[in-house]
């Protein structure tokens, strides 16, 4: 094994702009498609095992300092589609990193292990017998070490989380603060523009750098365009290096007898439909869950600065399991920007007085456990995302928002603004039925967001129903691998990124 | 229903004509707003305005002179500021910023966006007899709020234009004052980099795989 070469800070990357030959070939023995949570982990994990890693990302490399801490900016050059990437009617946006580091690197930091009864799912309704707990407990261990995962200390729960817990306290709430991948927080409140300090512990100052260390290669700016597989053999993978003018820089082929999927669940099964690969199931693309999310924003009678501290402090759990509502409530801080976006105060004055008072907001984000009823395809060579709230999870979604007014109403909160495209405020229990029950479940009523992808070329142990086995492999193709969300075979409620994590290290250990 | 519903439920369904449902379905939040996208084909002007020879500024190469114009009419009517501390509207680059972020988008969309822009202009001459770009600001509130409660096409385009109306407004520094936003602070704090995290232990790493194994 050759000398491991860490380096302090920042990252070896093999960028466009370093490119001069129009063509080029590599060998590894395992090629990587992405370089967020799942590709990352893998890469590292593998590397330090001998083998020979080549990671290439589509998205730029942007190094740490470069991060503005200006919301609408980090949108433009740290997210797919600058930001722009949406379900077909329009009314999700699917917020994706598309950088070295991916999602990693703009999350906000939060860490759940998979909750048990939805492991207990995987293991009843998908044959995945295997992904037990107590298989699960050392991955989650190691990765939890590894990236600091830690209970937020009290310094950590900002004005509006102190809010909610005490608001959740009073109506006899579970309320527990995050865990969080931070060393020192600083408690900017810009996680999702990128930790400039590097206290959160993404991809990009983390696993990719450990990845490297062992002698693992990263390119940016290198999409993959094609898996190149034959005999029912992966061989590696086919891209094109694109400088951020947006001309072709070079053709890369990379050959290699493994192949890891992790480009994220919109982005791998696109990749897969391409090729027509490892389809025989019929189920790459199908089964799309996101956790479509919704920010509650309320104005309260004393400043709060929803801006400041760090960004997410508590969460309410008591409606977790299914049985319960199968929701989660996070208090969530967040800038100028995202507040405008959130409610609908009404036009004009009404609108700009909302705003005067951004300093009075607080707000709660609301993630249910959708069923996974969406589909990634290709439409006339371009991307869809065809998600639509189903009419079952209407109800969940309806729950959560009333959840969340009546928590804020108990927290102190004077109005609660409903995220809907028509103007709708709470300010006592006796409003909140009349609000939110008047909600149709219809494109472009509520603003929703997406953080969580997920789904999309699921984990099963029957060939005819799953597109990987429960080690990450694809039924169909040998040597390709799947290490994103796009494996978890139903939504699972919390954030997915140390699940993620865990399946990808558990993949990559049984695939060296 | 309300008259206005009823017309903008004809004016809709006479929208659709001759446009594909996929295509017509393609109403996408873009950038950190919503942008809608619609229909194939243009749209033409049901009729002129004033502002229609009026020039648009040399900034402004992405945008049409009806884009221009609508975007700047958003401005007025959505960004009132008179009587407040906040930083006028006008003294802050709004339109030029939704120029922006609509530059992100690719060409197939963009060319959406621009047919959604111009229906919503002309739509308000069913409303109120005139373009949006020509109604007094009241009014105009009026139109976006009747929008907001109306049918699908109706309710995007409302959201997107006020969305991309409003982040181009408040991303500029200048409006952060008013409101005690700080902005980036790492810098401004001095808050040290803390580089990439140490290697994890091999021997531990180790360890836990005998442990799994």
């Amino acid at each position: 094994m050759s000398e491991v070469q860490w380096r302090s800070s920042g990252l070896p990357v093999t960028e466009a702009k370093d490119i001069k030959q129009s063509a080029l070939t590599l060998d590894a023995d395992v090629v990587i498609v992405g370089s967020g949570a799942g590709g990352a982990v893998a890469g590292y994990e593998l590397a330090r095992r001998g083998k020979k890693v080549v990671i290439l990302e589509a998205g730029p490399y942007v190094p740490s300092k470069d991060f503005t801490e200006r919301f609408p900016e980090s949108l433009e050059t740290l997210y797919q589609d600058h930001g722009g990437q949406t379900n077909k009617s329009g009314d999700l946006l699917v917020l994706q990193g598309a950088c070295v580091g991916g999602s990693t690197v703009v999350n906000g930091c939060v860490c759940f292990r998979t909750p048990d009864f939805i492991l207990q799912d995987w293991q009843r309704d998908f044959g995945l017998s295997d992904l037990t707990a107590e298989e699960l407990a050392p991955y989650f261990d190691r990765v939890e070490k590894n990236l600091s995962i830690e209970e937020n200390k009290e310094h950590e729960i900002a004005r509006h989380g102190q809010l909610i817990r005490a608001g959740a306290n009073k109506l006899g709430w579970s309320v527990k603060p995050f865990k969080r991948n931070i060393r020192e927080c600083a408690l900017t409140g810009h996680c999702l523009s990128g930790c400039k300090t590097e206290r959160k512990q993404s991809m990009l100052v983390s696993y990719l750098p450990w990845a490297t260390a062992h002698g693992a290669r990263i390119y940016a700016d290198t999409r993959v365009t094609e898996v190149l597989a034959d005999g029912g053999r992966a061989r590696g993978v086919r891209a094109e290096v694109t400088g951020h003018d947006g001309a072709k820089v070079a053709d890369m082929t990379v050959n290699a007898e493994r192949v890891i999927l992790a480009a994220g669940a919109v982005q791998t099964p696109l990749l897969l439909l391409k090729g027509g690969l490892a389809n025989r199931s019929g189920q790459v693309g199908k089964n799309f869950a996101c956790h479509p999310s919704l920010y509650v924003s309320a104005r309260y009678p004393k400043p709060v600065h929803a801006w400041r501290g760090a960004m997410l402090g508590v969460y309410v759990d008591e409606f977790l399991h299914p049985d319960k509502g199968g929701f989660v409530l996070e208090d969530g801080g967040a800038g100028l920007a995202e507040l405008s976006m959130t409610a609908e105060p009404g036009t004009g004055e009404p609108f700009m007085q909302f705003m005067k008072d951004a300093k009075y907001l607080g707000g709660l984000v609301t993630l249910i456990h959708d069923h996974n009823v969406g589909t990634i395809r290709w439409e006339d060579g371009r991307k869809v995302i065809d998600y639509q709230l189903a009419n079952s999870d209407f109800p969940s979604m309806k729950r959560a928002l009333k959840a969340a007014a009546r928590l804020h109403l108990a927290s102190g909160a004077e109005e609660v603004y409903v995220p809907s495209s028509d103007k709708r405020v709470i300010r006592s229990e006796a409003d909140i039925d009349g609000a939110i029950e008047g909600l149709d479940n219809q494109p472009q009523h509520l603003r929703m967001v997406s953080y969580h992808p997920q789904g999309s070329c699921r984990m099963g142990a029957d060939p005819d129903t799953s597109v990987v086995n429960s080690d990450g492999e694809t039924h169909d193709v040998k040597g390709l691998y799947v290490a994103d969300a796009s494996l978890l075979p139903t939504s699972i409620i919390v954030n997915p990124q140390v699940t993620v994590y865990a399946l990808a290290t558990r993949i990559a250990e049984r695939m060296a | 229903m309300s008259s206005q519903q009823q017309t903008a439920r004809r004016l809709s369904s006479a929208f659709q004509q001759g446009v594909t449902r996929r295509r017509f379905l393609k109403w996408g939040l873009v950038g950190s707003a919503g942008v809608a996208a619609a229909a194939a084909g243009g749209f033409a002007l049901l009729r002129l305005s004033p502002l229609d020879d009026r020039p648009k500024p040399d900034w402004a190469g992405g945008l049409s002179r009806q884009e221009y114009h609508l975007f700047d009419r958003a401005r007025v009517a959505l960004l009132p500021t008179v009587g407040t501390d906040l930083t006028p509207s006008d003294q802050v680059p709004v339109v030029r910023n939704v120029q922006g972020i609509l530059g992100f988008m690719d060409a197939a969309t963009r060319k959406d966006v621009a047919t959604g822009l111009t229906l919503f202009d002309n739509a308000a001459v069913f409303f109120h007899g005139k373009r949006f770009v020509d109604l007094d600001e009241a009014t105009a509130r009026d139109y976006f709020d009747a929008w907001s409660r109306g049918n699908v096409v109706q309710r995007t385009l409302g959201t997107v234009i006020k969305q991309l109306t409003y982040t181009s407004y408040w991303r500029d520094e200048s409006t952060w004052g008013p409101v005690e936003f700080d902005g980036p602070v790492s810098d401004r704090w001095g808050i040290a980099y803390l580089g990439n995290a140490p290697l994890p232990d091999q021997q531990s790493e180790q360890a836990t795989e005998e442990g799994n194994a």
